[in-house]
């Protein structure tokens, strides 16, 4: 499928001669030298460069060494990093510390994958908590797919199928990771317009207990993107993925979510009780019509990617028919759309947010003697 | 941060506009202009992207630096960061849709009114509607609108959707600590006024008997003695679900999304909630901001309330509970002792409850067999014509040969008091494991002590 959406030259790269990707860098050798895990890092040692997204208890901040003296707009071997601070209040407040153990937990199981974020290390300071991820300059699916309002089936089909072999890495290959929050605003760009699964603040692999798998129950996830089971409490497991990927092709192809209101209420009423209906504008493929309703299936024993077979079974539909799955994982043609990016640290491709105003709750003595504890993986 | 040149660019453009026409209404007159310029802009791109897009649709490799501005300015979310871009919808949504009847029924009429392409106004920030209960069955006529040309619903707000999460829970069972949900005592009126309050919620209608009773038992009553008592304040965190018991309940909205200091500040008065109604559901999900505030109407009302910890935590140990129980029946039967505990853990979530009561008839005899049982609770007999031939109790299974052929159930199971199994087709389990011939006889199949298949035709041992 690469095939019918990019040539089947090498990638010619997207910037100007001398402006080679990091990829290549890393290739060629003269890579910046990448952080080391084993060292201990401190907020001083980065300088901010900007917000690139907020959450409702972390930020997410490009920075660069504190040690770095070229301009970053010249710097053409510059060492970014993405850098997610949280902060330890908030976390507590929001009670949300099990799910930031969990995301570092993951993210530091499943570095390395193509198509995931990378995590380089973590620390932590009195008040925070910190990721250190390989920066992805091509900014949120989400702002393409809104700036293009759809996709058009090839394109859909190229980003799904990179979402396929994640979620088959996670759920099979990683041993019951579920992802739990799908969406184009978790999907990045790189420079060569592949998909980085960003966001792991909700992954969790699910426990075990006397050798079985033991589903999960905290709710968690996006309301439009929820699976019935998470709404109604039932147990959930990495099925939702599934459920959710359907509800993201759905967006892709028509460019709004099936299940849609004002009310959050509104809409979990719609997920649990109505089937997913298709527009008559645009038209959608009968294979995609397919693939969506069995992703988007209420009974878990009908789901398609929860079926016999597993993500073997939902790269064998035929909305996938044509793609060459070890071509997509080896990356070996660039994706649909390539991001305009300027120089290694260019963040053009993300929204500006308002930079950090200091504000917020004072992490106490007492509340660290209380919760220092849950933090020591960091 | 000075302001982006591509942004500079389309001001000047406007004050020209402007300038030139005078317009008497300002703001139409400007979301106008921007519209129109975010259609040609959106048309330019999209061919750019088809044009490019195959077969190697990418955006131009060396763009001018003008370009880039263009680009970074596109780049921010259509509607600008955030933001709403159909007017404060918010606000303007009456998130109780001017319905004050109590919730079941209104939740009824939407069932049966509401068309399946309904594009009913969204686009408010997700706390908006924040408010269960009666909420938007109807949203104001200002805010309904046709799909556009090219069926985009332009009231889809397409902002970034923020996530949700409510707190962690684990089993007790996990963590070793005995939880029983909290009990009041309730007269078998006030029971039945409650379960007729919820009984239409889509909240609880797939609630079992045992987990609506142990959620009518944790209702705890909220006496409210006067009139003019916030039960709830818009924008506060919402941690209850209220049933109305006696008296009635103003709703009130906020246009800003929370009470304003003054006279004014609870906003519109937008319904009224009377005995037998509900709100605050959402609440039973997660936490998330109150999106109305409520005042009682007159003096000694009285409330139900519910907590969402309570509610979460029922279903959740129920739930896990009789998985736990599924698995472990299941590790008992021969059949399936060559499943993996993945395996049979998935098997336990597709298995389905069915009841039965006294005399009847779970299985004929002669009857294809499609499905197994599993006796979650109660007694049943197994009848061959006339003869009693074997009981069952809890724990034990029948018709399990049923998974391996369609072969005629070699005999009758009768319910003998009120009886709850856990069935699962044989269509199912392939579905979930394949084909049941590899995975059923990866172990010879050693026989049954206690079920009817000791007389399937099958079974020659």
């Amino acid at each position: 499928m690469a095939a019918t959406v990019a040539e089947t030259q090498p990638a010619t790269p997207a910037l100007s001669a001398g402006m080679a990707s990091s990829h290549q860098l890393h290739q060629a050798g003269n890579a910046p030298k990448p952080l080391q895990l084993t060292r201990t890092f401190k907020l001083a040692d980065f300088t901010r460069v900007r917000t690139l997204g907020t959450g409702t208890f972390a930020r997410v901040c490009l920075v660069r060494p504190a040690s770095a003296t070229v301009p970053l707009e010249e710097d053409k071997n510059a060492e970014v990093y993405a850098l997610k601070i949280l902060k330890k209040t908030e976390v507590i407040k929001l009670k949300q510390i099990d799910h930031v153990r969990h995301e570092r937990a993951v993210l530091a199981d499943v570095a390395g994958h193509p198509f995931i974020t990378n995590l380089q290390a973590s620390f932590s300071d009195r008040d925070c908590l910190y990721l250190v991820l390989d920066y992805v300059p091509g900014g949120e699916l989400f702002s393409y797919l809104r700036k293009y309002r759809r996709f058009d089936e090839q394109v859909a089909r190229f980003y799904a199928a990179e979402i396929v072999l994640v979620l088959e890495y996670l759920h099979e290959k990683q041993g019951g990771v579920a992802y739990r929050d799908l969406k184009p605003e978790n999907l990045l760009l790189d420079r060569d317009g592949h998909i980085k699964l960003a966001d792991f603040g909700f992954a969790k692999r699910l426990g075990y207990k006397d050798d079985r798998p033991v589903e999960t129950y905290t709710l968690c996830g996006t309301p439009e993107y929820l699976a019935p089971e998470v709404i109604h409490n039932k147990g959930h497991t990495t099925a939702v993925d599934w459920w959710a990927l359907g509800i993201l092709i759905y967006e892709f192809l028509t460019g709004y979510p099936p299940f849609w209101h004002q009310n959050p209420i509104e809409i979990y009423k719609q997920i649990v009780e109505k089937p997913v209906v298709f527009p008559q504008e645009p038209h959608i493929s009968d294979e995609a019509k397919d693939i969506i309703k069995s992703f988007c299936t209420l009974d878990r024993s009908r789901r398609l990617g929860n079926i016999s077979g597993g993500a073997g079974r939902v790269k064998a539909h035929p909305f996938f028919h044509g793609v060459n799955w070890e071509d997509l994982l080896s990356r070996r043609q660039p994706g649909p759309i390539i991001p305009p990016i300027r120089y290694p640290g260019d963040a053009q491709c993300f929204d500006m947010y308002p930079e950090d105003d200091g504000k917020g709750d004072v992490y106490t003595a007492e509340l660290a003697n209380k919760y220092d504890q849950y933090f020591e993986d960091f | 941060m000075s302001l982006p040149e591509a942004y500079q660019l389309e001001i000047q453009a406007l004050n020209k506009q402007v300038l030139q026409t005078c317009p008497s209404d300002i703001l139409q007159f400007c979301a106008d202009f921007f519209n129109s310029r975010l259609a040609t802009e959106r048309a330019a791109s999209i061919s750019l992207f088809r044009d490019r897009g195959t077969p190697s649709p990418r955006f131009p490799p060396s763009p001018t630096s003008h370009h880039f501005g263009m680009m970074s300015s596109q780049f921010s979310s259509p509607f600008g960061a955030n933001a709403n871009p159909f007017g404060g919808s918010s606000s303007n949504a009456n998130p109780f849709g001017g319905s004050a009847s109590p919730m079941s029924s209104s939740v009824m009429h939407r069932v049966v009114e509401e068309d399946e392409n309904d594009h009913l106004a969204p686009g408010a920030s997700m706390f908006s509607g924040a408010f269960g209960g009666d909420a938007s069955t109807e949203a104001p006529p200002t805010l309904r609108a046709p799909p556009t040309a090219d069926s985009y619903p332009a009231q889809y707000n397409f902002s970034r959707r923020t996530s949700v999460s409510a707190e962690s829970l684990k089993p007790s069972a996990d963590s070793y600590d005995n939880w029983t949900p909290p009990f009041t005592e309730k007269t078998p009126e006030q029971v039945e006024r409650l379960k007729c309050a919820i009984e239409g919620n889509f909240l609880f209608s797939h609630l079992d008997d045992e987990q609506s009773a142990q959620i009518l038992g944790a209702l705890v009553e909220k006496p409210i003695p006067a009139r003019g008592i916030k039960v709830i304040s818009q924008g506060d965190a919402g941690d209850y679900f209220y049933v109305v018991e006696r008296g009635s309940f103003d709703v009130y909205v906020n246009d800003c999304g929370f009470i304003e200091p003054g006279p004014d500040g609870l906003g519109n008065k937008v319904g009224t909630i009377q005995a037998g109604g509900s709100f605050g559901e959402l609440a039973l999900m997660y936490n998330a901001p109150r999106a109305a505030t409520i005042i009682s109407a007159e003096g000694s009302c009285t409330l139900w309330a519910l907590d969402r910890v309570t509610f979460r935590r029922i279903l959740m140990e129920s739930t896990f509970a009789r998985r736990r129980m599924y698995e472990n029946f299941l590790e008992e039967v021969p059949i399936l002792s060559s499943l993996t505990p993945y395996e049979r853990s998935k098997i336990s979530d597709a298995l389905e409850t069915q009841k039965f009561a006294p005399g009847d008839v779970i299985i004929h005899e002669g009857d294809p067999g499609h499905s197994f049982y599993l006796l979650e609770s109660g007694e049943a007999a197994a009848y061959k014509g006339e003869e009693k031939v074997l009981s069952y109790k809890k724990g034990d299974f029948f018709g399990e040969l049923a998974l391996l052929n369609d072969a005629p159930r070699a005999a009758s199971v009768i319910a003998t008091s009120d009886v709850k199994v856990a069935t699962l087709g044989k269509n199912a389990f392939q579905r979930l494991l394949g084909p049941v011939e590899g995975l059923l006889r990866r172990t010879r199949y050693q026989g049954v002590k206690t079920g009817v298949e000791e007389m399937d035709p099958l079974h020659t041992e």
